[in-house]
């Protein structure tokens, strides 16, 4: 046998065809470390830390609550770490790591909630609803959060009908800063629910949370694509079309066509529902992550991407998806890792009405043709957040649309100066608009632009002040943002 | 001439083949990632060199030229890749399946030479000394010798074309 060339040739090409599928994605190295510096998902912001304390019950954790208060320490809480401002930890604090926190507690069909831990992630709540033919109304495009972090950044995704993720809790067990356990509804504890979904762990340890849930229903998918000039109007139609249940857009960062074609998504509801069809994993990401890397490069592969990714996306018009599937896309392939590069993500938000405005404002002050620039926009992703009257740092003050933004650069003082730059630019662009930014993100906006974007922030933190007044709850962004020194900084 | 560069050509690429695998393997394991990883990107290696060896002794002997140039090429690459490149491991892949193939065919040609059998002995002794003598030097980076290999490799090739278009020449002038 093995005197046939053919032979030969053919172990040769099932060996690297073994070994092609086995080159990893995920390199990278992030995450809580004693003995390291610990950093959270871009590796920026490295800190020392004292200790992380792994999450099993609630009375060990109520018990490292009220020793910190006696003790002058302070505490983080810790999900999955995507948030990327040094959100989950502070010099020398406790790290709460929430992962193992994460069990499923019930799940009511009648009343269709369920009931977690918040340290499962959703796609843990996904496997426990989906046969009971059960969906989340409202999380992330990808379900690879937690349940508790989510909360504390008050996310969003792609439904545009059930509002801001705070808005479908029911019920929240809380282990609060001077450590008791509580449990808080919307009826009896409005207040301070507000501070603490969207409040980034500072208002105590989501313990477990009641989620209102909704059927898994099967959505037709529609494509169109248009110019970012007709999006507005477009998308008012999509507001005003019951049948259409979750909804995103693509921008175009491709040098040909940058910032003024775009294409959208629809998921037209088909009023049937699904059992059969199981939970997607991550499919085709080696093919999805050669197609990034080569969009990366810029330029006519950039352009080549983005006419890729058109025809991709207009392939899938007519075809079906379940809601939950809708809500697990695939993440591996954005992996990134480059020494000397970061890549980030920013998310600006500007009334709808504003929204021509604003991309024609916005082409004015990005480049076009970054392919040998350092700040690199790869991906633009649009969004519609719906007002949200339930947090105090709110984002959506109105109906918004959010434009979540992929974004390389490097990693030297110059690059970060740059970068820190053009996103401040950036966000006083939004801010001319009405507009706000987000702030599980990179902390590159100036504490002025911060309060301009979250007038409530003074009452925020009096409020937390109240309920924490040795400061128990603390993070970087906290450090930031709203510490003493920071708050009045400007 | 000519009777020199195939005696002397075949002898330096073995050497030199030899001489720089140490540092091909630093190199390998430093973009591998994993253990499992560069063992199984040797295995292709040697797959590859199988099929390549398989490949030549169906062909009839004929000029090397373009295997050096291919295999100094390949040298040459792998100094200028950039470390940080977000594809290296696929480019990788497919070079080692190149080399491997290169170097298989390499050897079955050069078996069939008539300074073989001398080149072999000359080929231990030369390896040894080389390697001792390197084994004094302060290695910088593995990259350093692999591209001055390749060069190397190159030239040969580009000599023993430009050789055999010569001979071609004067054989055609003398009918
Ligand atoms: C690739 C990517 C895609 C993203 N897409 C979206 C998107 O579509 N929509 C969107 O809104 N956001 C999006 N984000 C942001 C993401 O939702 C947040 O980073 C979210 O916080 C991630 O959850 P986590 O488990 O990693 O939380 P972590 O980053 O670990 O924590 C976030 C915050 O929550 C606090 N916290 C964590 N657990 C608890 C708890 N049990 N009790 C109290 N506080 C707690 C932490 O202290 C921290 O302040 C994305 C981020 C990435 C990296």
């Amino acid at each position: 046998m093995l005197k046939k060339t053919w032979f030969l040739a053919i172990l040769v090409c099932i060996l690297g065809t073994g070994i092609f599928f086995n080159i990893p994605i995920e390199k990278r190295k992030y995450g809580l470390s004693q003995t390291n510096l610990t950093t959270d998902y871009t590796g920026l912001l490295p800190e020392k830390i004292d200790r992380v304390v792994t999450a099993d019950n609630s009375a060990a954790l109520q018990q490292i609550v009220k020793q910190a208060n006696v003790e002058g320490q302070h505490i983080s809480i810790a999900g999955l770490q995507h948030s990327q401002g040094g959100h989950t930890y502070y010099k020398n604090g406790i790290v709460l790591d929430m992962k193992t926190f994460n069990e499923v507690l019930e799940v009511n069909v009648q009343e269709k909630t369920v009931r977690v831990e918040s340290g499962a992630t959703w796609e843990d709540v996904q496997e426990a609803i989906q046969e009971y033919g059960l969906a989340l109304k409202v999380t992330q495009s990808q379900s690879i959060f937690t349940v508790g972090g989510s909360l504390s950044i008050n996310a969003h995704g792609r439904d545009i009908r059930f509002g801001p993720m705070a808005g479908t809790v029911k019920a929240m067990t809380l282990l609060t800063p001077n450590g008791d356990i509580q449990t808080l509804t919307h009826e009896q504890n409005k207040e301070q629910l507000a501070n603490v979904l969207g409040g980034y762990g500072l208002f105590g340890v989501i313990l477990d949370v009641t989620l209102e849930l909704t059927e898994n229903d099967l959505y037709a998918i529609q494509t169109e694509a248009l110019k970012t000039t007709e999006y507005e109007t477009y998308f008012n139609h999509v507001l005003d079309d019951p049948t259409i249940a979750m909804h995103y857009a693509r921008v175009s960062v491709a040098p040909g066509s940058f910032l003024q074609e775009m294409y959208a998504i629809n998921y037209l509801e088909t009023g049937k529902q699904d059992t059969e069809t199981p939970l997607k994993g991550e499919q085709g990401m080696r093919l999805s992550k050669l197609a990034l890397d080569l969009g990366r490069q810029g330029g006519p592969l950039e352009d080549l991407f983005w006419t890729t990714q058109k025809r991709y996306i207009h392939s899938l018009d007519g075809e079906t998806i379940t809601r939950n599937n809708v809500m697990r896309s695939e993440s591996t392939f954005m992996e990134f890792k480059k020494p000397g590069k970061v890549e980030v993500l920013q998310e600006f938000f500007v009334p709808v009405d504003a929204y021509a405005d604003y991309m024609k404002d916005l082409g004015k002050l990005l480049s076009a043709k970054d392919k040998n620039e350092d700040f690199k926009v790869h991906n633009i992703t649009v969004r519609y957040v719906e007002k949200d009257d339930v947090t105090t740092l709110n984002y959506a003050r109105e109906d918004m649309l959010g434009l979540v933004i992929l974004i390389q650069h490097g990693l030297n003082k110059k690059d970060i100066e740059n970068a820190q730059n053009i996103i401040q630019q950036w966000t006083d662009l939004t801010l001319a608009h009405a507009g706000t930014y987000y702030l599980p993100y990179y902390r590159y906006q100036t504490t002025e632009q911060f309060q301009k974007s979250y007038p409530n922030w003074k009452t925020f933190k009096q409020d937390k002040l109240a309920e924490d007044p040795n400061e128990v709850f603390v993070n970087l962004f906290y450090d930031n943002y709203l510490s003493e020194e920071a708050a009045y900084e400007q | 001439m000519n009777n020199k560069s195939t005696k002397y050509l075949p002898l330096l690429v073995t050497v030199g083949q030899v001489v720089i695998f140490p540092y091909y393997i630093l190199w390998l394991k430093q973009v591998s990632l994993t253990f499992t990883m560069f063992a199984w990107l040797f295995a292709l290696h040697s797959f590859a060199a199988a099929f390549g060896y398989r490949l030549f002794q169906k062909r009839k002997p004929g000029t090397i030229s373009f295997i050096y140039i291919g295999m100094g090429a390949v040298y040459v690459l792998v100094s200028l890749l950039d470390h940080s490149f977000e594809l290296l491991l696929y480019v990788v892949l497919i070079l080692q399946v190149f080399l491997g193939a290169m170097q298989g065919y390499f050897r079955a040609w050069h078996v069939q030479q008539k300074s073989y059998h001398l080149d072999a002995v000359h080929h231990y002794v030369i390896v040894g000394v080389t390697m001792l003598g390197l084994s004094f030097m302060k290695i910088i980076s593995p990259v350093v010798f692999l591209g001055l290999f390749g060069g190397v490799v190159c030239l040969c090739g580009i000599w023993e074309y430009v050789m055999k278009c010569t001979l071609r020449r004067k054989r055609r002038s003398l009918k």
